[in-house]
């Protein structure tokens, strides 16, 4: 890790959610920036490029999704979603624009600050690429497209090695259904969620230690699927 | 083409054959006279279908005491007779509603002339055996042909005997199947010389009068003839749906000329008869209206209606033309609607002078055309019937005041020959005639005339005081001056009556003009009633009812003038109309003893409700010609107001819609962001209150229970707009000091001021009110708390209250931005809240609802303004009445 600390840019309309995240963000070790309206939290992306940005959906000035693109027009760095559960289909649209992950509000500080380590620990593997990805006694060689566990290679359909390396790619950040589909079937079975349904079950039939309470390929409900190997 | 094309059935007759499935079928047993055993012939038939398993019921039967026949009555099943008062005898009648109710599949009603007792729902049995056919019961009924209405001048001159029972001959043409019961005249009278017909003394007396052997045999070809009419009927029926070409006269069309006299019923009576020698073809009643004439008297236009509905009843259509010379009328709309036969009337004596001119006219300018001329015949019965023309009164004073204006032009005269020798006093009389023509119409104007001629001729020719004309040239003046004043007379006569006639007619236009003019505008069903009912009761000097369905039966929707109920014959009556979508009521043919006059109010699409008018509205052609216009207005106009409710209603469920989705939000948003707190800062203190600051962690547990608060706060909004919404807000009544319901409203908001100041402005003497102090303090908080919400730091709030006009008033003064003024309006509408607030997310948009919700529960008022100076500040105002009467504990 490098010596400065993170800067992790807070956008939201809440005065009472900075009062509690700007000493929470301190005390475990960032330096959070604070910006009350979606055009401040620009121009402060645009002023210095924060390590991570932290956007409320339900902004004043600006539509969540409009701020999350414009964003996304000069910031490649991870940019988490604070939203509320009613507003489903908004959220997967910011995670389909490129938001990387996001946190349901009420939340407590500590998944906040689970999924911002997450972000960075992706951000760097993004800058270094990690081939050989291992969970437990469990590798994936990301250049042989080879699944082993201690060793004993596992049998896997092209298929199936498609779809765990895109979860894997995630780094622990959701992945959408669409994007699951759209990147292992193609755009024509963006909507056909009963593939991954299907698929998502064999792969954990085969990795998993208990596949009745999987603990490597998570299910976000009408999200998408989540790694965390 | 048309020789290999296989012939279309005609539609007419495939619709007629279509409309029966469903309906019972009708057999008619058909007899010359009483007595030849067309009931003893029922029973029969009826008893072989019993034995064959018929549900058959006996509805009602005249045994007339014949042993015979009652002995058939036996082991059937008959229904019970319903019992009607009638001027205080009891008369038992059929039960049709009974009969329905029973629906057995064969029913026995027998005499379908019958005349029901007054007060029936129907006055012809005929009627009712209509309804129980159209409810699925086949019917069978006895008749003999000289019921039949269009046999009754031929039966009276073959008997001498009018008939007053008759059956209309559409009733006899809908049966499905005649049976002719048939004996001989000589049999029939052998059958009453045995006493099998009458009893006793009646008999006798009967024989002498009816039963000749000569009427009995012209009576029994009349019935011989009909039943094979039907025959006819029947097997045309059959060819026509088959697509047959058939033996019938196809393009006879008969033309039947009726005008307001007594003629009229027998000419349509021919016109049907010439319809039945032609195979039924087309026939039309036409009468000629001419605007140019005065409008026939009342018992004249009610002859020519009875006429016109009597052709309806014998299946004949009815047209009115209209036009100033009835030759050219009939003759132009014979040419279009290619008639064959005209037939018209000829009066016996020549009162009407353009009758003839009819018939000679028809004569000449007809091409293709037979023309029938029907002369009038002596019917003595029929003159007692039919009152004289009436002579008018008030034209007997027209020709009272005609010769006045002759006197008084003598007067004139006279004075003008005493003082100035050679004036034409010609002129002078002249003058009264055309006054006389202006001011009581046309014949008044000709009696003036002749008057002024020889009250000129008597005064003042020479020699004086005499008829006889001295001078040669005044025999030539006299001639001028009488053909001069017979002519000014006539026209100016004319012009005034026509003018008339122009009034009336214009007066009528705008009066429904009016009506018009009020319906479309009235918005709401209500309004609509309301219109129709004035409106007709204002045209027609007299009561109106409009009644509209509800749930299913109708009710009174409007009365004028207002009425609560109708009798329970009278509302027969209207569910009967509203039911069947026809006339009912007095001066119908169903329920006639009402007291009203019930129309449908059909409308585009469905039946709007119904209206009741007295019979006396429709008793002139222009009351009935104006009351259906306005039915046709008032139709359309409810109408459209019930598709506006049902818009309205819509609209009213797209709000609400809209309501839920904003509690929906607010709920999601107001209860969620302060929990994110709450969770938020608890979870910060447990994962890093050591390394927080003792300043930080202060602020983290301050946050903490602000927040909480505020959860409260929606909660207790929340539950407080549930009470309202739910109706279960109850409000105490207790005395109050609006003071100190202030002074702990600001309390509360205290420790949210921060840098705000509370002014405070009460007088020293304040009334006290009868109002509920909690829900009055809940009130002030959610508005203080407003006022806090929308104004920065560092300004002041100011909290008055005063009396006023018997109120006792508050007012609560913010220095806040203001409210736009297209916002004033709606700052008490639930979930509306301004975006600029300075302290964002203060509120859910409640509290203002509530506010205005307690206030208006407790009987105040409440106002906002603003903005109320330099352009900033909002002032909300309460206003709430003081009590008149002074506590009971300050005494």
């Amino acid at each position: 890790m490098s010596a400065h600390k993170p800067r992790i840019l807070v956008i939201d309309d809440e005065p009472q959610i900075h009062r509690f995240l700007g000493p929470a963000l301190d005390a475990a070790g960032y330096e959070p920036v604070r910006a009350d309206t979606a055009a401040d939290g620009l121009r402060e992306i645009a002023r210095k490029p924060p390590d991570v940005v932290v956007l409320d959906l339900g902004l004043p000035d600006m539509d969540g999704k409009q701020a999350l693109e414009k964003a996304r027009a000069f910031y490649k760095g991870p940019i988490i979603i604070l939203s509320a559960r009613d507003r489903e289909t908004e959220k997967i649209d910011a995670l389909d624009m490129g938001a990387d992950d996001y946190v349901e509000k009420p939340f407590g500080v500590g998944e906040l600050l689970a999924r911002i380590r997450a972000a960075l620990r992706h951000k760097l593997q993004d800058v270094g690429a990690e081939p050989i990805v291992t969970a437990g006694d469990l590798t994936i060689d990301l250049i042989k497209r080879l699944v082993t566990r201690s060793g004993v290679p596992i049998r896997v359909s092209p298929r199936e090695y498609d779809l765990l390396a895109q979860l894997v790619g995630g780094g622990g950040k959701v992945v959408t259904h669409r994007q699951l589909l759209t990147a292992v079937w193609g755009p024509a079975h963006e909507q056909d969620v009963q593939y991954l349904r299907v698929f998502v079950g064999q792969l954990r039939q085969k990795i998993e230690k208990d596949p009745a309470q999987p603990v490597l390929i998570l299910t976000e409900p009408g999200v998408g699927y989540r790694w965390m190997g | 083409m048309t020789y290999d094309e296989p012939r279309r059935p005609d539609p007419d007759a495939l619709l007629a054959a279509t409309a029966s499935p469903g309906r019972g079928r009708l057999k008619v047993f058909l007899g010359m006279s009483p007595g030849v055993g067309k009931t003893y012939g029922m029973l029969r038939a009826a008893r072989r279908r019993k034995a064959e398993g018929g549900d058959v019921v006996v509805g009602v039967v005249e045994t007339h005491g014949r042993r015979d026949t009652q002995a058939l009555l036996r082991d059937v099943e008959v229904m019970a007779r319903k019992p009607i008062s009638y001027r205080e005898r009891t008369l038992l009648e059929f039960d049709l509603d009974a009969a329905i109710a029973r629906k057995p599949a064969l029913l026995l009603v027998d005499e379908y002339a019958h005349s029901n007792a007054p007060g029936s729902r129907h006055p012809k049995r005929w009627q009712d055996v209509e309804e129980i056919l159209a409810a699925g019961i086949d019917v069978w009924t006895t008749l003999n042909v000289q019921h039949l209405e269009s046999l009754v001048d031929v039966v009276w001159k073959i008997t001498g005997v009018r008939q007053r029972e008759t059956v209309p001959d559409g009733a006899l043409s809908r049966a499905d199947e005649i049976e002719l019961i048939d004996i001989t005249p000589a049999e029939l009278r052998e059958r009453m010389a045995e006493g099998k017909v009458y009893l006793g003394e009646t008999a006798k007396v009967a024989a002498e009068r009816f039963f000749k052997t000569e009427n009995l045999t012209a009576l029994r070809e009349l019935a011989l003839r009909r039943a094979a009419q039907t025959v006819d009927d029947q097997l045309i029926g059959a060819m026509r749906r088959a697509g047959v070409e058939g033996p019938w006269a196809a393009g006879e069309r008969i033309l039947v000329l009726i005008g307001p006299d007594a003629m009229a019923g027998s000419l349509v009576r021919a016109g049907r008869r010439l319809s039945d020698m032609m195979m039924d073809a087309p026939w039309t009643a036409a009468h000629v209206e001419r605007p140019n004439l005065a409008p026939p008297s009342p018992a004249a236009a009610q002859r020519l209606r009875d006429a016109v509905k009597l052709a309806e009843q014998l299946g004949g259509a009815t047209v009115t033309l209209t036009g100033d010379d009835l030759v050219e009328s009939v003759l132009d709309y014979a040419r279009r609607n290619n008639l064959t036969q005209i037939v018209v009337g000829k009066a016996r004596s020549q009162r009407n002078p353009f009758r003839r001119h009819l018939i000679t006219a028809l004569l000449e300018e007809t091409s293709g055309a037979a023309v029938h001329v029907i002369t009038e015949s002596a019917d003595p019965q029929q003159a007692v019937e039919v009152p004289r023309r009436r002579a008018d009164p008030r034209a007997w004073l027209g020709h009272l005041g005609a010769l006045g204006a002759v006197v008084a032009a003598g007067g004139v005269a006279w004075l003008v020959d005493r003082y100035a020798e050679s004036a034409n006093l010609a002129m002078v009389f002249m003058l009264s005639v055309l006054v006389s023509g202006l001011a009581f119409g046309l014949w008044p104007a000709v009696t003036a005339a002749t008057a002024a001629a020889l009250t000129y001729n008597f005064f003042f020719l020479e020699p004086r005081l005499s008829f006889y004309i001295g001078h040669p040239a005044d025999v030539f003046t006299f001639a001028v001056f009488f053909a001069v004043a017979m002519t000014t007379g006539w026209l100016t006569g004319r012009i005034r009556d026509q003018s008339r006639a122009t009034s009336r007619r214009a007066s009528a236009i705008s009066a429904v003009l009016s009506a018009t003019r009020r319906l479309s505008a009235a918005a709401r069903a209500e309004d609509a009633a309301t219109a129709l009912a004035e409106q007709l009761a204002a045209a027609t000097a007299g009561r109106a009812v409009v009644l509209t369905p509800v749930e299913g039966d109708i009710e009174i929707a409007a009365a004028s003038p207002p009425l609560d109920a109708l009798s329970p014959g009278d509302m027969a009556a209207a569910r009967w109309a509203w039911e069947k979508g026809e006339p009912a009521g007095a001066g119908t043919g169903t329920l006639p003893n009402a007291g009203w006059t019930f129309r449908p109010l059909q409308g585009v699409k469905s039946r709007a409700g119904v209206v009741g008018v007295e019979p006396k509205a429709l008793a002139s052609e222009d009351g009935e010609r104006f009351v259906a216009a306005l039915l046709d207005q008032g139709a359309v106009a409810l109408e459209r107001a019930e598709f506006a409710a049902a818009a309205a209603g819509a609209e009213a469920l797209r709000r609400s819609d809209r309501l839920r989705s904003a509690l929906f939000n607010s709920i999601s948003h107001d209860l969620r962001t302060p929990l994110s707190t709450v969770l938020g800062s608890a979870t910060t203190l447990i994962d890093f209150g050591k390394s927080l600051a003792p300043k930080v962690r202060a602020d983290l547990l301050q946050s903490i229970r602000e927040e909480a608060e505020r959860l409260n706060r929606y909660v207790g909004d929340l539950l407080d707009m549930t009470r309202l919404e739910g109706g279960a807000l109850t409000t105490r009544r207790e005395w109050v000091d609006v003071r100190d319901v202030l002074r702990a409203a600001v309390d509360r908001v205290k420790r949210r001021l921060q840098k705000r100041r509370i002014d405070r402005d009460y007088p020293t003497q304040l009334p006290m009110i009868m109002a509920d102090g909690s829900l009055l303090e809940q009130a002030l908080v959610n508005i203080l708390e407003n006022a806090i919400a929308y104004s920065p730091d560092g300004t002041s709030i100011e909290v008055a209250a005063y009396e006023d006009r018997g109120n006792v008033v508050i007012s609560i003064e913010d220095e806040g931005r203001g409210i736009p003024t297209t916002e004033l309006e709606r700052v008490f509408e639930r979930f509306r809240r301004m975006e600029e607030a300075t302290d964002r997310g203060k509120g859910a948009g409640l509290g203002l609802a509530i506010s205005k919700g307690f206030v208006e529960a407790m009987g105040g008022r409440i106002a906002a303004a603003s903005p109320i100076h330099e352009g900033r500040g909002t002032r909300i105002l309460i206003s709430l009445p003081k009590e008149t009467v002074t506590p009971g504990f300050m005494l």
